[in-house]
């Protein structure tokens, strides 16, 4: 595929973009679900982009939006339940509101997804290569004998030992982290622009979620796609990332390059995220926790929803964070917060240097 | 959903003190001030001593007409001391025989050799009558915060069961919950509720107040808090830090995540396929490993801190996933991964020993042992 010479002849390049070209564009994305409670906002007034060539780390706890957030990508929810608002557009097509068909085009061709779980997304009936057989063939007319050479292809590329033996094997006959190189393979078998991993490597073990990792930067440098990794592992984000969009029951509270927003984060949701993490390669007297629980997304606090976690709320005057939704703000830096603090970089680093 | 953090901040500081008058035993002097003194647990007295264990599981495979009994083998030989006051942390892969350990020395299941000792008394063969009051002393605490309580049980009934059981806080149960509700941060006035009316973090507190209820002396803590959320997991970190402290707990602690294990534990243990591969200090594990697993496992876990200006580290990474522990290789177990292997290894199965010439105080199992100095790059 790299050498644009794949044996069904049908050579897709016809990759107009370059590394640094915008595949994605979310702009002021809105999903909201109907629960008994009453409605569920689990995503609001979200933009952000992906770029050819980059990897986007959507970071965030249970119920901050981010797995929400890539299921809309993909047209993966329920349309009866869901109210989707703003835009989401893929290589110029617009997905809020698109038809079950055009949804069916991209899939697959323009952007593909890996799952937590490799276990239960390849279906356990059909071998493997089969699997990836079936995709490539949905969206190029070719016989199935050039459509499993195809696949074979592909589980040699992601690093599978004696691909052809293992095309005609069933998934549980594949160990955790062999299922997980060849969710890659079905993923990437149709060349997609971009790539939606929702937290790949954590169902696997230390050793083999680096290999993994590994892998996912390696084909991104080959087939230059953007990489939108959704976690909650801020170590694999600083390892693998270059930008970065911490999420916070359901908005973006910061934005930024994955080096600089980690070595210095400027939202105080973002650095204590940072102080909970216990470090292999540092060692603390006490973890700095954040208190409390995240909110639920049915019944949001007023103004931050982060305020009543948030230890800065004195440092703002008055009763701000209480009464009024901070707008995501750019910084002189270039970083784009959502907090009221007036120079959070310098309250966050005296705090960090107490 | 009745998440209410403010109950559980309030209790978190101001209740602590008086609960734990009532939770320490009487030999155990408990100072305030422990947090910053060393903690000296090299020569404190040897609580847990495990000798040899091992557990096969027998599995039948059929094939065709035949059946093939063969065994697991989770736990094959492993020996380590837990001594008052220690942590001892266990790490490895899935697979690895780890929480096998812990539900053996807990006797949820029956080892097939070797013996448990605490306090000198062989609990391997003990049975169930005369296990009790050890039971008593060795407690445990689950990774999964919701399928380890019982969900149509109130937490009062949850944390009465142990007192029960063991005959304890007799005519005054009630206010005991009530105490072990208040020692791990809960607020006292939700014994009516149900689990499910509790966070994941809450959840938590929870199994770990009703492990506290007997005032045991080991904690077996297995994954304790990787089912937990990043924010989470830091509280419930810090609080078994703090009883650990105030109640002077000794500690089997079981995880995957080497972040944890550097920031709880006082000594490691390595495991692969059910062995002990390196053993010792902590600070001896992470500056200066000399077993290649423990050195892949330190290389390969992601670290934060690359993004602030740490000096690149050693890079290596394993070929593969562990084999089965069915049908383990010869020799030694991680050969068939490890970058080193040569021909002896697949003979001879290297004992877990000191190795003079490092210098260096931990025991491995390996024929090349090597000391790597740059796996962890250590911020300054």
């Amino acid at each position: 595929m790299s050498t644009g010479t794949s044996p069904s002849g049908a050579s897709i390049r016809d990759r107009v973009g370059s590394a640094g070209d915008v595949v994605l564009k979310v702009e002021d994305l809105s999903v909201r679900f109907a629960s008994d409670e009453g409605p569920v906002n689990a995503v609001q007034n979200l933009s952000y982009e992906a770029r050819l060539g980059r990897t986007l780390a959507v970071v965030g706890e249970s119920g901050s939006g981010k797995s929400v957030s890539s299921m809309t990508l993909l047209g993966l929810h329920n349309p009866k339940r869901t109210t989707i608002t703003g835009s989401i557009t893929l290589d110029g097509t617009e997905l809020v509101g698109a038809s079950e068909e055009t949804m069916r085009g991209l899939r697959s061709s323009s952007v593909a997804m890996v799952f937590q779980d490799p276990q239960s997304s390849l279906h356990p009936f059909f071998k493997v290569g089969k699997q990836i057989a079936e995709a490539y063939r949905a969206h190029h007319h070719v016989s199935a004998a050039v459509a499993n050479t195809r696949a074979v292809e592909m589980l040699e590329r992601v690093g599978i030992p004696n691909p052809a033996r293992r095309a005609k094997q069933y998934p549980h006959e594949f160990s955790g982290g062999m299922r997980q190189r060849a969710m890659i393979a079905l993923g990437l078998v149709n060349d997609p622009k971009l790539l939606v991993a929702d937290e790949p490597t954590t169902a696997l073990d230390v050793t083999v979620q680096a290999q993994i990792l590994d892998l996912i930067k390696d084909l991104q440098q080959e087939f230059g796609s953007a990489v939108i990794l959704i976690t909650h592992d801020l170590a694999v984000v600083a390892e693998v990332a270059d930008d970065i969009l911490v999420m916070y029951a359901g908005r973006a509270v910061e934005k930024g390059l994955a080096k600089h927003v980690l070595s210095q984060p400027n939202h105080p949701y973002t650095m204590g995220l940072l102080e909970s993490v216990p470090s292999a390669s540092e060692e603390v007297q006490e973890l700095r926790a954040i208190r409390g629980a995240p909110p639920s997304l049915v019944y949001l606090p007023s103004g931050c929803s982060f305020h009543p976690r948030c230890d800065y709320q004195d440092q703002v005057p008055g009763e701000r964070c209480v009464t009024e939704l901070p707008e995501l703000r750019i910084l002189p830096n270039g970083r784009q917060i959502r907090c009221h603090l007036v120079d959070p970089e310098r309250v966050l680093s005296q705090e960090t240097s107490r | 959903m009745s998440t209410s953090p403010e109950a559980v901040d309030d209790a978190t500081d101001d209740a602590t003190d008086d609960a734990t008058d009532a939770l320490k035993p009487d030999d155990v002097v408990v100072d305030t001030v422990v947090h910053q003194a060393p903690r000296d647990v090299a020569n404190a007295p040897k609580l847990l001593e495990v000798e040899h264990l091992v557990k096969h599981f027998a599995v039948r495979e059929v094939r065709g007409l035949s059946m093939l009994r063969s065994s697991v083998k989770a736990v094959d030989d492993i020996s380590f001391v837990v001594r008052e006051g220690e942590s001892l942390g266990l790490v490895g892969e899935s697979g690895c025989g780890k929480s096998t350990t812990s539900r053996l020395i807990t006797r949820l299941e029956d080892p097939t050799s070797g013996a448990i000792r605490f306090r000198g008394q062989d609990m391997a063969l003990m049975k169930e009558k005369e296990l009790r009051p050890l039971r008593r002393e060795v407690q445990m605490i689950f990774q999964d915060p919701y399928s380890s309580l019982n969900p149509r049980q109130t937490v009062g009934t949850i944390l009465r069961t142990p007192l029960d059981v063991h005959g304890l806080a007799k005519g005054r149960e009630k206010a005991r919950t009530k105490e072990l509700l208040e020692l791990v941060g809960l607020n006292p006035e939700h014994i009516n509720r149900y689990p499910s009316e509790f966070s994941g973090g809450q959840r938590q507190r929870i199994g770990i107040a009703r492990a506290l209820a007997v005032e045991p002396r080991l904690i077996i803590a297995d994954e304790p808090v990787s089912a937990l959320d990043v924010s989470i997991q830091a509280q419930v970190m810090n609080l078994l830090a703090r009883l650990r402290e105030e109640l002077n707990l000794s500690f089997l602690f079981i995880a995957h995540d080497l972040g944890v294990i550097r920031h709880f534990c006082d000594s490691i243990a390595v495991m692969y396929l059910g062995k002990i591969v390196e053993k010792g200090w902590k600070r001896d594990i992470y500056s200066a490993p000399q077993h290649p697993y423990t050195q892949a496992l330190l290389s390969a876990a992601p670290d934060i801190n690359v993004v602030r200006g740490v000096p690149p580290r050693e890079r290596i990474r394993l070929k593969g996933d562990p084999p089965s522990p069915i049908d383990p290789p010869s020799g030694c177990r991680f050969r068939t991964r490890c970058w080193k292997a040569q021909d002896i290894c697949a003979k001879v199965e290297p004992p877990l020993e000191l190795k003079e010439s490092s210098g260096l105080d931990q025991v491995i199992a390996c024929h090349f042992p090597e000391v790597k100095t740059s796996l962890v790059a250590e911020v300054s």
